[in-house]
């Protein structure tokens, strides 16, 4: 691996994957629709506007209304700042911590390796859905113990990710020699590997978001959503019981879900064939 | 309906039946046929004596039973009492017991039976009746089939609590001088119901059989019932449309697919059968903590609330709405109180006045409301409750949370507002008063008077009233009751629950109490088709 | 006897972590608002004091916690994993009933997932840019995407009510008295939609990484070397190409034996499959400690031997790699 190159190099390969492009078109969207749409389509989700269950494709309401006469269009919509929130801000935590615990265990090596890794194993062998729902519910559903329970149990894979990188990176020339210049741990880690090492994180990451988003919605369905929220997952699990009757109401929210987590998806994958070059693959 | 208190149960039963729409079965009930039902959530225990849930009254229901029942008027009916007499000073009751009574292991039932239930059993272990039984001074059987109840003082509501729930009866021969919670016989419980249980199969369902030595001949009807455990609501809708299961009953089916279970030629839908139990919901302020301490805000937001949405739209037209602290159905309602209807200019005339001022963002006051912790409709509530509420200006923060959760907050009077459910069993001594006498202020009990209303008027009102004999000395306590709690708005009652009952037109006499599904199926049959 | 000694010195480990993982749940669910008797008393719809001291004292749950702690592992370590507060029942006993229902789904979905993945992989890597390729990363990407429940739910919506194919819930036809070859084809019956359900995520996985390994592996070295003995393309994708690519995908099977409990909860929810993942999230609503704990302890242990045979397989696929690494 040779670093980053410039960023048009990276845009070029990145636009190799038709796939990729696609992907990020529908992120920008939906990412738009997180900035801009509660100024676009200003009101309060939760304000039961219409009648109950009203069939989508009504000029009032285009995409129908909940079991309270709530606007599912108004929810997405608002709901798209949500989703992403904890998406986001959980894959960051996660993120994180992964990278410190990895990159420590990785450098150091030895015992501390074997210790972070103890514990790494300890956090994957416990089934990590299982123990997100008995974090949210210990500590009541808010947007903030949801995100602490999923980056509580998405941590470990990125942990090991790193320490790899880090175990082959610190062998190189270039970190030996900052180590013959007396170079602190701290500077070798932060601003000699780790920059290295960045690529398959932003990777991991952006497939982390998909994910964090996937178990948002399923600790939604479950009953376990922030109440105060207008989140996909929420609409869904709301949703769930009436799905025979009002199939709308929960299948515009779970496409919603489906094309953010597609997306998201694509774009990890292009980011991939962008930043590691190595394994481009043919056939796109 | 003006009913006689000395019907038979049979001939009473089939009266209750007449409900428009159902058919008047001709025919003399034949024997046969299999009941699946729904049970949703899945019962911890069949011992109905240390678990007063509700799918635990359901099923075991069938194999316990109590000295009584009681009719949708909330009339007592034979029950292993074949007839009852109370005392003109109203402190002795004398139950007569049906003769040849077996425990489902072949063993007589007795009044000894009875008497240790009374005086032993539920005292250790059932909270709701401890405090009922306590009231006997004495409790004898002078023969083997009558027992005397003599008790400190008159108590009018005590005919009302011997339903299987509220008072099962145990045997002696099985419990005395046991540890109560552990016997293993709790695993297989003997009663002496018209079902004994053959297998449960946790998780997937309840097989119950046949008594065939019960005490009422001929009886029951039916060969054997299942329970099925259906966690996801939307699998106990198929199961009802698609004829896998006959009965569902409480919350199984949601309240908005009614309308369509109602329409399908096999399904017959009664809200009859809950009578007793009579629930409420109501909105409880924590009363310790400004500004729901000052009686207009409560009345503010009584005002705020739309009370014909929450019926129409999220109970789907079930319920009637609750105008005071006693359920209509229960003894000595009294509908002439004052009204709290949809008013929102008055509730923002009531907040200005108390000087909660609407500030740039539109919000004069924040509070926080914990969900009711059973189901997704008390979510819709509190949602409702929300917006409803943030229409005159006050912000809602929603906390949801399980039942543990929820019920150690509640009970130790840590929250600002929640949404509460209850049943009245039967009678405002039984299900009301705890909720509003101080002495029922006890920090860490769960349905007590949890909001911490106190009122010496009212204090001396319920006590009186529970121990009056003359009945319109009664009313006319329950009256002044219910007239003053209505003003003061202590919490604001929404609605009289009603549950939805699907029963399959295939069986009949399903509901035929006012203890509805939690009644003990004797007089169950299925009409061959 | 390296293997042996490999798999002894795994088993110390798993123990190790087990008992971390008993520990640590312990003190956590003990962080959560009320118990058990608090849960019991909202259920009753009545309680009083004596009633929930009475719970308390017979649950042990009025000892300092740390001696409960140490009566726990004490339990535990001699295999008992003690009494469900709520069922009033051996915990063992509870886990038992419940542990064939989940092996059949979980196991059905794993297996399905694995094979129907790696087949797609396969036949998606060696048409690269053909339509087929396409659809095939499509389906898994689809898939890959969709939440679980979502899928089960939409099942029930075409397979059960739509065409009336398949029981939308339940393990087998309670009160049909079947036994034998009758009973089992019920029982595949009711299984068809929530294994499939469950799979269809993983197999999504599995998918794509076969593709996208089996890709990487065609490039490499040896494998070009290969194709310049002028070795037939059947033989180099069965012995080259493939048998190095399926090791990761192996790996990450292992990996994922939790995901797939974790699966398990929203699909047995869905299907009201009799199941340890239903039986999960009871337990947490019901604080049920012992019982939740001992749901733990079972689910550990069973992505631990998953993860240690999914090692032993390893082991054989490719022996050139060193047991332990």
């Amino acid at each position: 691996m040779t670093g980053m190159e410039g960023l048009r190099d990276f845009w070029q390969r990145y636009r190799r994957n038709k796939g990729a492009i696609v992907g990020l078109a529908v992120l920008v969207l939906v990412l738009a629709t997180a900035l801009l749409g509660p100024t676009l389509f200003p009101g309060n989700p939760w304000d039961m506007a219409g009648a109950p269950f009203q069939k989508p494709f009504d000029p009032e309401f285009p995409l129908g209304t909940d079991t309270l006469g709530r606007d599912i269009l108004m929810g997405i919509v608002h709901g798209a700042r949500v989703s992403l929130l904890i998406g986001f801000v959980a894959t960051f935590a996660a993120v994180s911590l992964g990278v410190i615990l990895g990159s420590v265990a990785g450098y150091y090596g030895g015992l501390v390796d074997d210790l972070l890794m103890r514990f790494t194993e300890f956090f994957q062998t416990i089934p990590s859905f299982v123990f997100a729902i008995v974090l949210v519910a210990i500590f009541t559903p808010s947007i903030a113990s949801i995100v602490a329970a999923i980056a509580i149990v998405s941590w470990p894979p990125v942990a090991r990710l790193v320490r790899g990188e880090f175990l082959t990176l610190r062998t190189r020339e270039f970190v030996q020699a900052s180590v013959v210049l007396g170079r602190s741990s701290r500077h070798i880690i932060f601003v000699e590997i780790l920059p290295n090492a960045v690529s398959p994180i932003i990777v991991a990451g952006s497939l982390m978001v998909a994910t964090a988003i996937l178990i948002e919605s399923s600790l939604s369905f479950l009953g376990l959503g922030d109440p105060n929220m207008m989140s996909w997952g929420f609409m869904i699990g709301s949703a769930r019981t009436v799905l025979r009757t009002a199939w709308w109401m929960s299948f515009f929210p779970g496409l919603a879900i489906l094309l953010t987590v597609l997306a998201l998806n694509l774009v990890g994958e292009g980011l991939n064939d962008a930043l590691n070059p190595r394994l481009t693959r043919e056939g796109r | 309906m003006p009913t006689k208190r000395f019907l038979t149960p049979l001939a009473l039963s089939a009266m209750l039946l007449l409900l428009p729409g159902a058919p008047a079965d001709a025919q003399q009930p034949q024997r046969g046929g299999t009941l699946s039902s729904i049970i949703s959530p899945e019962p911890p225990t069949l011992m109905i004596g240390i678990s007063q849930t509700t799918p635990t009254a359901i099923v075991a229901g069938k194999i316990y039973e109590s000295l009584l029942r009681y009719s949708t008027d909330l009339k007592p009916m034979p029950g292993l009492a074949k007839s009852w007499e109370i005392s003109a000073d109203g402190r002795t009751y004398t139950f007569r017991l049906h003769e040849n009574v077996k425990w489902h292991d072949g063993q007589p039932f007795t009044a000894e039976d009875v008497v240790f239930t009374a005086t032993k059993y539920l005292i250790e272990v059932h909270p709701r009746s401890r405090p009922i039984m306590q009231r006997a001074e004495s409790v004898t059987a002078p023969d083997r089939n009558t027992v005397v109840f003599q008790l400190k003082e008159p108590f009018a509501p005590f005919i009302m609590a011997w339903e299987p729930s509220t008072a099962p009866i145990v045997p002696k021969h099985i419990y005395d001088g046991t540890n109560y919670r552990n016997n293993p016989a709790n695993q297989t419980p003997i009663g002496t119901g018209p079902f004994k249980l053959q297998e449960w199969v946790r998780g997937s369902h309840i097989h119950l059989v046949r008594n065939d030595e019960y005490w009422q001949p001929g009886k029951p009807y039916l060969d054997a019932i299942y329970y099925r455990v259906l966690p996801d609501a939307g699998a106990r809708v198929v199961a009802m449309e698609t004829g896998q299961t006959h009965l569902s009953a409480f919350a199984d089916i949601e309240t908005f697919e009614v309308p369509r279970l109602k329409a399908l030629p096999h399904l017959e839908l009664t809200t009859k059968g809950y009578e007793y139990l009579a629930q409420m919901v109501w909105l409880d302020f924590n009363l310790r903590n400004p500004p729901m301490n000052d009686r207009r805000f409560r009345q503010a937001v009584y005002y705020a609330m739309d009370r014909d949405f929450i019926r129409d739209r999220i109970w789907f037209g079930l319920g009637k709405i609750a105008t005071g602290p006693i359920h209509s159905s229960i003894p000595h309602y009294d509908a002439n109180v004052p009204k709290y209807p949809l008013d929102l200019k008055k509730s923002e005339q009531l907040l200005d006045e108390m000087g909660l001022k609407r500030g740039a963002d539109g919000v004069r006051v924040r509070v926080t409301l914990d969900a009711l912790p059973y189901g997704d409709i008390y979510k819709r509530l509190a949602e409702y409750t929300k917006q409803a509420l943030a229409r005159v200006g006050i912000e809602v923060t929603i906390r949801t949370s399980d039942v543990a959760g929820w019920g150690d907050r509640v009970r130790n009077w840590d929250y600002e507002m929640t949404h509460q459910v209850l049943s009245q069993l039967g009678h405002p001594a039984l299900g009301v008063s705890r909720l509003y006498i101080t002495s029922n202020i006890r920090k860490g009990v769960l349905f007590s008077n949890v909001n911490g209303y106190t009122n010496p008027r009212i204090d001396e009102l319920f006590g009186k009233a529970a121990v009056a004999v003359e009945p319109a000395e009664i009313q006319a306590m329950y009256s002044e009751i219910q007239r003053i709690l209505v003003e003061d708005v202590p919490v604001a009652w929404l609605l009289e629950l009603e549950f939805p009952t699907f029963i399959n037109k295939q069986f009949r006499n399903v509901i035929t109490s006012g203890i509805g599904v939690r009644d003990n199926f004797a007089d169950v049959h299925m009409v061959r088709q | 006897m390296q293997r042996l000694q490999f798999i002894a010195q795994r088993v110390v480990k798993g123990i190790v972590v087990l008992l971390g993982i008993i520990i640590l749940n312990f003190l956590l669910i003990r962080m959560a608002p009320g118990d058990p008797a608090s849960v019991m008393a909202g259920e009753a719809g009545a309680a009083d004091e004596v009633f929930m001291s009475q719970l308390r004292k017979e649950f042990g749950l009025d000892r300092p916690l740390h001696e409960q702690l140490a009566v726990y592992v004490k339990n535990v370590v001699t295999l008992d994993l003690g009494y469900s507060y709520r069922q009033q029942r051996p915990v063992a006993d509870l886990l038992l009933e419940r542990v064939p229902a989940t092996l059949l789904l979980t196991g059905t979905a794993f297996l399905l997932s694995l094979v129907v993945g790696v087949l797609l992989g396969i036949l998606a890597a060696s048409r690269v840019g053909q339509w087929s390729d396409s659809l095939v990363t499509v389906i898994a990407l689809f898939f890959y995407a969709t939440p679980i429940f979502w899928v089960g739910l939409m099942g029930i919506l075409l397979f059960s009510v739509t065409l009336g194919w398949l029981p939308s819930f339940g393990m087998y036809t309670v009160g049909g008295k079947l036994t034998g070859a009758a009973f089992a084809l019920d029982v595949l019956h009711h299984l068809i939609l929530p294994a499939i359900t469950l799979a269809l995520f993983h197999m999504a996985v599995y998918a794509r990484m076969t593709r996208a390994s089996m890709l990487e592996m065609r490039d490499q070295d040896f494998v070009r070397t290969a194709h310049a003995k002028g070795l037939r393309e059947g033989r180099i994708v069965r012995i080259h190409v493939l048998r190095n690519a399926i090791l990761p995908v192996i790996t990450m099977a292992g990996v994922k034996a939790g995901y797939l409990i974790g699966g398990s909860i929203v699909v047995e929810t869905v299907f009201a499959w009799p199941g340890i993942g239903r039986l999960a999230f009871e337990t947490v609503m019901q604080r049920d400690y012992n019982l939740l704990l001992g749901v733990f302890i079972l689910t550990s242990f069973m992505v631990i031997a998953v993860n240690l045979i999914t090692d032993i397989i390893y082991s054989f696929v490719d022996p050139r790699i060193e047991l332990g690494q």
